[in-house]
């Protein structure tokens, strides 16, 4: 009893920190008496049990008690000296009773006691009571293996073999059942353990059929990764039609008609297929004739002799005889091949006639050049490459065309080919030949040089002339160096006379002035094509040295026309030859000096000129020309003096003087972007409208219309500035959206693809046979599902693939695999 | 020295009847050919256009049930067969090619609600309401088949009484079981009357069975607990289930993919799963407004017909989450049953008008012999269109269908609903501490749990 009391108190006093007065009043007899009852049903029970057994009933034990005790022991009690023991030691009291099971019996000894003491009846009694009184739980179901005890749950107070085993202590064989029961513990092997509950069982045989259903499925992964990812797949592609060999369709046959039958019995013949087999030598055997069958064949021998021998004869005959028309042939084979050898003089002459009347004839007609109907049909459909026979039949044709189409010696033709007549030629006289040719080639660069339309007077194209026009006269320079080499020291002066001519455009290099001015001499008659109307008129004043002059002043009048084409061309031939730098190079300065100075001088004249009228120009040329007349007689080079070379910079800028580029292209861009990014219109007031009262009037444009103005210009400048081109000066950079090209692009990514670029390198190549080889344009255009209708396609059957061996599509494409269903 | 010369030879170049083609030879630098893209775009969009022209996938009605059809069943050995039944008990066995009744099958008591034909197509099972599960033998087709008008009817071969209702059969492919499904999943022989096998797992009854047809020892059933399970014969136990949030009507395996099993749901939607991975589908289909009643794969594995209660037939691709083909007549009703042919050319459905329907599987698709350059230019229209497809114009005619006035309005409905609930989610989500709102994807949110 004193356990518990020991017990309750330490409960007790925890309780006393925390809450007091909890629970019903209850005796403390009976509290106790409910105490007690526990202990033997957990008398031999582990720590933790006897916990939750006090747990149950805490609630109602710990209240009273503690209440009663209180009441009784105000003053009795020493609360401190139990208070403190009960805090140092409680979580071992709780946690190890081992010691409170050990005196238990003690506990329960004093317990009566006390109950004796107070209640003056004997132990034996409550005793009995404790004993008796036992709580009951009422399970709603009936024990089974699905609704074990708490007990069972728990593993306690099971039925062991030691339990069955103590009431035989001591009887006969007991101990020979004893060791055999030890015998069958240590023997572990045998021992067989109660089933799991089906549930549990259940379970784990899910587990283990899921598993091998994973793996199951698992197989399959290869094959179907293949399919899927194959860009075609094929249903059926190898369906049986049938036999597919001629031994197959061989051992079908059966002999249905006579023949067949009689073959076929020969061939079955068992003794004819063992003497093949043997050596054949019994197939002599097989093969003797009979007399009958012998006379029968000679006589039919005999009778195809003599069939063959009569139609021999006949054919002998018939070509001996001759038929009119073979006649005919022949005297016309006769005719045509030897006319004129032995013929009359007057018969050769008709014949002649003849023969020519039938030349023009063929001459006008072509009528045997294939261009006859039969012809025609013939080569359209290539027989003539069939036949051999229709080949010779349209040659012979062309033979024809060709013999009467030739021309005759003896017929003098006066329009003789230039070929021809070059031939001749060229026996007499290479060197007026060749001044020909050179004739020719400087004429054809000298074309070349005229300024033609409006077109070809602009900046741009004035300098690709140009360029063209010296790279045309590069090489007529080397054409008339071969020439003369050609020519050796035949090539007369006049030759070289011709190459001056034109010199004072480009040519002029390699003569010497003198030369050239001899030229000028003979110039004139062929300058027709290179010079224009007003220079002819010029030039037919015909002194060589004012010849010079007016050419020069054709050119300048050709730059007051405005015309740069000529005048870079003229300018930079000038610079280019190599005569007119030496001068340039002795006097340099002087060269410059007299550039800078020409140059005002002529724009003055320009102006001068823009100024007057046309007989005033008329008038200043004359002059000039005078002025340069003077200077020619000083110097057969005058003309370079007063045509200074001027300095690099200015001919530059005169070179470009129409093309402004740069602003060129700020305006440009500068339309680009109004109108990519329009700009805004401008607020105005409109008439009649704000105009009521002077106020409206002061006050101008509402504001909102000129907020809104701002903003749009705002918005403007933000977009300009986005603009990819808006760093940079000199790039547009179109950002204007073709209409009709928008539709051919998508907006966003199409679903399979993942990057930009896969997708358009899918889109890149197009697919349609007029832009594919015929063998790829099925592959390209090929179905994902290649299937025929009415066949069963089959549900796929396993096969092994080899996951890593990876089919490349090209390999795949090209090679139908067949696959699926078969 | 090069001489090129113009050397065409004229055996190349003569036709040996005027009939025959002119040969054409072709420059295919492409800088020849600036304009390709444009062109080969408007032989799309043309392409699709006439695709829209030659859509006529109506092929016939096979009439002569007296009730709903309830089920079907294809001879998986003759093209030309197919087996239906009607709810009033009667069997029917019709040549598609004439659209005619071969013959009956007469003795059942009540609907009939699961049908299906051996592997060689020699034995048809049915089971129904009646309790009964019959065994019949189909006649072999002859070539009089179609000339025979008069319906001459069959006996069952044999006759099994069970304990319950049954609510679908299906038989294995190349074996001689087939599984009925009522109470519980029971697996039969030809021969035996009494079942092989009986699976219960849930107390829940069966509503749909279909076996695996590339691993004929594997089946899946679905029940009216709204789970999915899959068994294996060979251990003869259960391997998977998973509960969904509702019921599933029908499964169809992929019969080129023996893992991937797609099942029709009542929700309108159908679920296709790895075997492998119940928890969570593969793809979800969705474009039905109601209960998709059934569902057929098509032998190359690549699409699938579903039949809805929404009165439509919808073709499916396998991974694509909206339908490629829609087919709804005035007169259809609810489909109950549909079935793809055994060569993926045409697609039968049975509905409650009862009528069977023969439609083509591509609409556009001509039938027929096709010469070789016909075909070719098919295929080239259909690669042309395919590249472009992506582009609006095209898009626009390629995906456009007339629906039926209360598919339309329900399909806004739906999106309406649906918008509502997405913009709710967002909502929440926003209005939460980051990342206690998870929203599920689509493929694992109508799936509750998987059960082991």
């Amino acid at each position: 009893m004193g356990g518990g009391e020991k017990r309750k108190s330490s409960f007790k006093n925890l309780a006393n920190a925390k809450k007091r007065r909890t629970g019903p009043h209850l005796p403390s007899s009976i509290l106790k008496t409910i105490a007690n009852e526990k202990r033997p049903l957990n008398s031999d029970e582990g720590d933790d049990e006897i916990d939750s057994a006090y747990g149950d009933f805490y609630e109602y034990e710990e209240g009273v008690p503690e209440e009663e005790s209180r009441k009784n022991n105000r003053y009795e009690r020493v609360v401190n000296y139990e208070f403190e023991l009960a805090e140092d030691c409680e979580d071992e009291n709780v946690e190890s009773e081992d010691d409170d099971d050990d005196d238990d019996d003690d506990d329960d000894d004093r317990h009566s006691r006390m109950l004796k003491n107070v209640t003056e009846l004997p132990i034996s009694a409550f005793q009995g009571e404790s004993k008796n009184k036992r709580v009951v739980f009422t399970e709603p179901y009936p024990e089974s293996e699905f609704n074990p005890t708490r007990d069972v749950l728990e593993g306690k107070s099971l039925t062991t073999i030691d339990d069955f085993m103590e009431p035989l202590q001591g009887l006969h064989g007991n101990s020979q059942l004893s060791n055999m029961i030890s015998r069958m513990r240590k023997d572990t092997q045998s021992l067989v353990h109660a089933p799991l509950p089906k549930p549990e069982q259940e379970r784990l045989e899910r587990d283990v059929a899921n598993e091998l259903v994973y793996k199951g499925f698992d197989i399959w992964v290869p094959l179907v990764k293949r399919n899927r990812e194959a860009p075609t797949i094929y249903f059926n592609q190898d369906v049986n039609v049938g036999y597919s060999t001629v031994g197959a369709i061989a051992s079908q046959f059966h002999p249905r008609t006579e023949f067949e039958m009689k073959m076929a019995s020969l061939l079955d013949d068992h003794e004819i297929l063992e003497a093949h087999k043997e050596d054949g030598a019994r197939l002599l055997e097989f093969n003797e004739v009979s007399m009958e069958d012998h006379i029968k064949r000679r006589n039919h021998v005999a009778k195809m002799r003599s069939m063959l021998f009569r139609v021999d004869l006949k054919h002998k005959r018939i070509k001996q005889i001759k038929s009119k028309t073979y006649h005919r042939l022949k005297n016309k084979d006769l005719n045509q091949s030897g006319v004129g050898a032995f013929m009359e003089p007057a018969m050769a002459k008709e014949e002649a006639k003849k023969q020519e009347a039938r030349r023009v004839k063929e001459r006008m007609t072509l009528k045997h050049k294939n261009t006859g109907q039969w012809a025609k049909r013939m080569l359209s459909r290539g027989l003539n490459r069939k036949y051999d026979v229709t080949q010779a039949a349209l040659s012979k044709q062309l033979q024809i065309h060709a013999t009467l189409s030739r021309k005759m010696n003896s017929t003098k033709d006066e329009s003789s080919s230039d070929e021809e007549d070059l031939n001749d030629g060229s026996d007499q006289d290479t060197s007026k030949l060749i001044a020909e040719a050179k004739e020719k080639i400087l004429k054809t660069v000298d074309d070349d040089e005229v300024p033609i339309s409006r077109l070809m007077s602009l900046p741009f194209m004035a300098r690709a002339v140009k360029k063209k026009n010296e790279e045309a006269k590069e090489e007529g320079k080397r054409d008339i160096e071969e020439l003369e080499k050609f020519g050796g020291a035949e090539t007369s002066k006049k030759s070289t006379n011709v190459v001056g001519r034109r010199v004072f455009g480009a040519e002029a290099p390699k003569e010497s002035e003198k030369e050239s001015d001899n030229l000028f001499d003979n110039s004139d008659s062929s300058d027709n094509d290179m010079e224009d109307n007003e220079l002819e008129a010029v030039k037919d004043n015909a002194s060589p040295a004012r010849n010079t002059e007016t050419i020069m002043e054709a050119e300048k009048l050709d730059d007051i026309a405005g015309n740069p084409a000529s005048k870079t061309t003229f300018d930079v031939a000038l610079y280019a030859s190599g005569s007119w730098k030496k001068m340039t190079g002795c006097k340099n300065a002087e060269s410059k000096k007299a550039s800078k100075t020409h140059v005002p001088i002529s724009q003055s004249q320009d102006k001068k000129e823009s100024s007057d009228s046309e007989s005033d120009d008329s008038e200043s040329d004359d002059s000039e020309s005078e002025a340069e007349q003077m200077v020619d007689g000083i110097l057969t080079c005058g003309s370079k003096e007063t045509y200074e070379i001027p300095c690099q910079a200015e001919l530059v800028s005169r070179a470009f003087a129409g093309d402004d580029v740069e602003g060129d292209f700020e305006k440009d861009k500068q339309e680009v972007l109004n109108q990519e990014v329009p700009e805004p219109e401008k607020p105005v007031q409109v008439a009649g409208w704000g105009h009521w009262t002077n106020n409206q009037n002061k006050r101008g444009l509402p504001s909102r219309i000129v907020r809104e103005h701002e903003e749009a210009k705002k918005t403007r400048e933000q977009a300009l500035r986005k603009r990819k081109d808006a760093s940079f000066k000199h790039v547009i950079i179109s950002e204007k959206v073709d209409k009709k090209a928008e539709k051919l692009q998508t907006k966003s990514l199409p679903y399979p693809y993942t990057s930009k670029e896969v997708f358009e390198q899918s889109m890149r190549m197009p697919i349609g046979p007029e832009f594919n080889p015929t063998t790829i344009v099925g592959v390209l255009n090929r179905p994902e599902v290649v299937k025929k209708a009415g066949v069963i396609i089959k549900p796929v059957k396993f096969e092994e693939v080899n996951p890593n061996d990876e089919h490349p599509r090209s390999h795949q494409k090209q090679k139908p695999k067949k696959k699926g269903g078969k | 020295m090069k001489i090129k010369t113009l050397s065409r030879s004229v055996d190349e170049y003569t036709r040996e009847r005027s009939q025959d083609l002119q040969r054409v030879f072709h420059n295919f630098d492409p800088s020849l050919r600036p304009m390709e893209k444009a062109v080969e775009y408007q032989r799309a969009l043309t392409a699709a256009k006439l695709e829209k022209i030659f859509a006529r996938p109506f092929v016939g009605a096979m009439d002569g049930h007296r009730d709903g059809v309830s089920c079907m069943a294809k001879n998986p050995n003759y093209l030309k067969g197919i087996f239906s039944a009607s709810m009033d008990g009667d069997i029917r066995l019709w040549d598609i090619s004439s659209r005619r009744t071969v013959c009956q099958f007469p003795g059942h008591q009540g609907a009939v609600r699961g049908l299906t034909a051996s592997t060689d197509g020699n034995v048809l099972v049915s089971c129904g309401t009646d309790c009964t599960v019959r065994l019949w033998n189909v006649p072999r087709p002859s070539l009089e088949d179609s000339s025979i008008s008069s319906e001459n009817f069959i006996e069952p071969s044999a006759t099994y009484v069970w304990k319950n209702a049954f609510w679908a059969v299906d038989h294995q492919f190349e074996g001689d079981l087939f599984a009925t499904a009522g109470a519980q999943l029971d697996i039969w022989n030809h021969n035996r009357s009494q079942p092989v096998q009986s699976f219960q797992w849930g107390t829940d009854s069966v509503i749909s069975v279909r076996f695996n047809p590339g691993e004929p020892n594997l089946l899946a059933t679905s029940a009216s607990d709204r789970s999915i399970t899959i068994y294996d014969l060979r251990l003869s136990s259960a391997a998977r289930k998973i509960i969904m949030m509702t019921k599933t009507n029908s499964i169809a395996w992929n019969p080129m993919e023996p893992m991937n099993l797609t099942a029709a749901n009542e929700d309108g939607s159908c679920y296709s799963f790895d075997g492998r991975k119940l928890d969570e589908a593969k793809c979800v289909h969705k474009d039905h407004v109601s209960a998709v009643m059934d569902i057929d794969f098509s032998p190359t594995g690549r699409e699938f017909v579903t039949g809805s209660y929404d009165r439509s037939v919808r073709i499916f691709p396998y991974n694509g989450g909206h339908s490629r083909e829609i087919y709804h007549t005035k007169r259809m009703q609810r489909v109950f049953c549909v079935k793809y042919s055994c060569d993926a050319t045409y697609v039968i459905s049975g509905s409650d008008d009862t009528n069977l329907r023969l439609w083509k599987a591509k609409a556009s698709e001509q039938l027929g012999f096709i010469l070789p350059r016909e075909q070719k230019k098919h295929e080239y229209n259909e690669a042309v269109k395919n590249r472009y497809k992506h582009l609006s114009e095209v898009k626009r005619i390629v995906r456009h269908r007339h629906l039926p006035k209360p598919i339309y309005k329900a399909m806004g409905i739906i999106r309406t609903v649906n918008d509502s609930k997405r913009r709710k989610e967002a909502r929440r989500k926003a209005h939460s501490a980051p990342g206690t709102v998870v929203t599920a994807p689509l493929r694992k949110r109508k799936i509750i749990k998987e059960v082991e």
